[in-house]
């Protein structure tokens, strides 16, 4: 070749690197390639003993096999075909989420807004947040699937809640580099924590503004588009179309699609101790009658939801495993053209055209490898209310509702997490709900890798 | 009402702003860790753009998924990163996010480095009660010399096959590089000789590979299980242990903390260092053959030998 040292590095290489490996194996390493040479020697003599008996064969047919040169291995190779249909199982993950809740009022509504059942306060005393599993995998070389189920108690039974359940591209589909659609049901990219699991919060209840706008989360069937820009910081755009069933719309609707999704994102580091990502998104449709409050207040109508989300994280010499600080905010701002109705005040439909503002600030400092704190201030802008809705539910009689959460976490390793959180809480003019919360969270088998 | 038309508008102004760039002259290269980074610098040259998704005081286990670390793997011609599990925390949503052919496991463009070389430490129980451990085998592989040398010779094909226009180039640095690797490495193996049969002890399961080589015994890990912080009732067990053998040196990375092996130098007389574990981890660890010498001229120096 070009240059005739080579096959003398080469070889050289290859022996010293062999010569290593051998003495640098341990005992377990030794057994396992002493097993490994018993088991090629047996499958060698089996095969040798094989051909040897396909050769006898062979020459005992001789005239016939002139006449038809048969493939004859076919049977052979039907024999030593194994049955591994456990081998493409799709990855199987669990979590396990509980707490203890106590709560000072008995009151826990808020002034100003009827809220989905996801967004009320939780249960009080013991109860299993979600506790749920996943499988996923990828389906072949263009796309990978995933399912979410969580099992919750509502009204005296457990019941399976389909959280996720989509199909995503993968880049062997031949899509623009950094393009992906995803297709079914999914926690879908809206500000910061709507595309996040409830159990990778950093509290233990969702801030004022998702309980409210949200009902926790958007997970509506619908499909979207997302595409990484080619800058050389990050950059993402993409966008989504939906069936309008899922909070903030949902009620009888006539089209397939009642609601659309869009949104930008820019991140980047600042030197090696600081990230950044900073997002705006907008998710718009119609809702055919939207309840809340158990139904007692009912929306008809446009909903807007825009949202603003920034992301802040800052490691001294980047090693987040040792310290870290997580600084984390969203606002919310929401308009809605359409008609509300109490049942309950027996105001009739009366049209409503007005918005609603919420926000929320965190700061989490992991101060050990396993202990963090954190608090967090979450606020909302209660609508001007028409004469037609004075006296109901949605009656803030010009109260904005605020909290504020505390929390310390112990994080044993990456797959358990108990957090113990304090709240307090005033949703309605001269509520003061203190209210504490003891949680775990474990997860079990396959574990996804976090979202920044 | 207004704003509603607004944002779509912005949106597709967005797209269409993001016209892809003309053709790139360099490779641009994606490592995970800083050794890989300087392997790629001795065999790419001036021929690849290189990032570097983590620096020396990063505990490789434990990174997170940044936007940045998104936006260079959309880049990337070619990856190359540990694997065996060492970035299951990160690689896979970058990976998935970034959305790009040439990187994908199984594909020409992402190099799993510990797919190349024999791993050492398989765990023989796959139970998490045993801590972060990782099925494949303990995948700190770079720091024995003979590893290097394979992998260098993998990343070369790799390189050749991205940049097939300038395979000559790469060819001729690799045996540059791989002539110069072995006399180096032939040299450590003399200079490390007394080292053989010395007792250490380590932070984390990070120098399986260079105790290996060297013939160092590992006489206890400040770990209780790999992944979990130090413990005091640990150490005290492993103080217990280390009056029956004693340890010569108690060795960490730079970016384990030092608590725990200041203590146990206080009580045993042990001397705590920290070595450079990768390319920069100290002033002097320039590049992979600084990273080496310094290695050893801590070891010695440390441990009188």
């Amino acid at each position: 070749m070009r240059n005739p040292s080579f096959a003398a590095v080469a070889a050289s290489i290859t022996l010293l690197s062999s010569t290593t490996a051998t003495y640098a194996a341990s005992d377990t390493d030794i057994q396992a390639m002493k097993a490994e040479i018993q088991s090629m020697r047996q499958s060698y003599e089996n095969r040798i003993a094989e051909l040897e008996s396909k050769l006898s064969k062979i020459e005992n047919q001789k005239p016939a096999a002139q006449q038809a040169v048969a493939p004859a291995p076919v049977s052979a190779r039907q024999s030593a075909r194994t049955i591994r249909d456990n081998s493409f199982n799709p990855s199987v993950g669990l979590i396990l989420n509980g707490k203890y809740s106590g709560f000072s009022e008995d009151n826990s509504a808020f002034a100003g807004f009827a809220v989905g059942e996801e967004g009320e306060r939780g249960k009080q005393g013991f109860g299993l947040d979600e506790s749920e599993f996943n499988f996923s995998s990828n389906v072949d070389d263009k796309f990978y699937g995933s399912v979410t189920a969580a099992i919750v108690r509502e009204g005296g039974e457990d019941k399976i809640e389909l959280e996720e359940a989509y199909v995503q591209t993968l880049p062997g589909m031949g899509l623009p580099k950094g393009m992906n659609v995803k297709a079914g049901r999914a926690l879908w990219t809206l500000g910061y924590l709507n595309e996040h699991h409830a159990h990778t919060d950093d509290f233990a209840d969702r801030p004022l503004p998702y309980r409210v706008f949200l009902n926790s989360a958007f997970n509506d069937d619908g499909a979207e588009a997302s595409y990484v820009l080619p800058t050389d910081f990050y950059s993402e755009i993409g966008g989504g179309a939906f069936r309008g069933d899922d909070y903030p719309f949902g009620g009888p609707s006539g089209g397939g699609f009642d609601a659309w999704s869009a949104y930008a994102r820019v991140g980047d580091d600042i030197g090696e101790n600081q990230s950044w990502r900073f997002g705006v998104s907008i998710l718009s449709g119609d809702a055919g009658g939207r309840g809340g409050n158990e139904d007692a207040v009912n929306f008809t109508g446009d909903s807007d939801l825009y949202a603003a989300d920034l992301r802040y994280t800052w490691a001294p010499t980047g090693n987040p495993r040792a310290q870290e600080v997580l600084l984390q905010g969203e606002y919310f701002w929401r308009s809605e053209d359409g008609a509300y109705e109490d049942f309950g005040a027996g105001t009739g439909a009366v049209p409503f055209d007005d918005n609603a503002q919420g926000w929320y600030a965190q700061g989490v400092y992991k101060f050990l490898p396993q202990w963090r704190i954190g608090y967090r201030y979450s606020r909302l802008k209660t609508p001007d209310v028409p004469l037609g809705l004075l006296g109901s539910a949605l009656d803030s009689s010009g109260y904005n509702p605020d909290a504020h959460a505390v929390m310390a976490d112990w994080t044993n390793s990456e797959f358990s997490r108990v957090r113990l959180q304090y709240n307090h809480e005033e949703l309605t003019r001269g509520q003061n709900d203190d209210q504490i919360f003891l949680q775990y969270i474990m997860s079990i088998g396959a574990h996804g890798a976090h979202k920044y | 009402m207004t704003m509603k038309r607004i944002f779509p508008a912005l949106f597709f102004l967005g797209l269409m702003i993001a016209a892809p760039p003309g053709a790139q002259a360099k490779v641009n290269l994606f490592a995970c860790e800083p050794e890989w980074a300087a392997l790629a610098r001795e065999l790419g040259g001036d021929d690849v753009e290189i990032f570097t998704a983590t620096t020396p005081r990063q505990d490789p286990h434990h990174v997170r998924a940044r936007p940045s670390l998104i936006g260079a793997m959309r880049r990337a011609d070619l990856v190359i990163c540990t694997g065996a599990s060492l970035e299951v925390g990160w690689l896979p949503i970058l990976l998935q996010k970034a959305g790009n052919e040439n990187a994908q496991p199984g594909g020409a463009g992402l190099l799993l480095a510990a797919e190349l070389v024999p791993l050492l430490e398989k765990p023989v129980r796959l139970d998490r009660a045993e801590g972060d451990i990782h099925p494949e085998g303990n995948p700190h592989v770079h720091l024995n010399p003979h590893n290097i040398a394979l992998i260098a010779q993998a990343l070369t094909d790799r390189l050749k096959s991205v940049d097939a226009a300038k395979a000559d180039a790469y060819q001729a640095r690799f045996y540059n590089f791989a002539a110069r690797w072995r006399d180096a490495t032939q040299r450590w193996e003399q200079q490390a000789a007394g080292l053989k049969g010395a007792t250490i002890v380590v932070h984390h399961k990070a120098f399986t590979y260079l105790l290996a080589w060297l013939g160092i015994q590992e006489a206890g890990v400040l770990e209780p299980k790999p992944g979990i912080p130090p413990t005091a009732s640990h150490l005290e067990a492993l103080l217990q242990k280390l009056t029956l053998v004693p340890a010569r040196l108690i060795v960490r990375t730079p970016y384990d903390p030092a608590d725990a092996s200041v203590w146990l130098s206080q009580k045993t007389g042990a001397r705590a260092i920290v070595l450079p574990f990768t390319v920069g981890g100290d002033a002097e660890s320039g590049d992979l053959f600084a990273l080496f010498e310094r290695t050893i001229a801590l070891l010695k120096g440390a441990s009188g030998a």
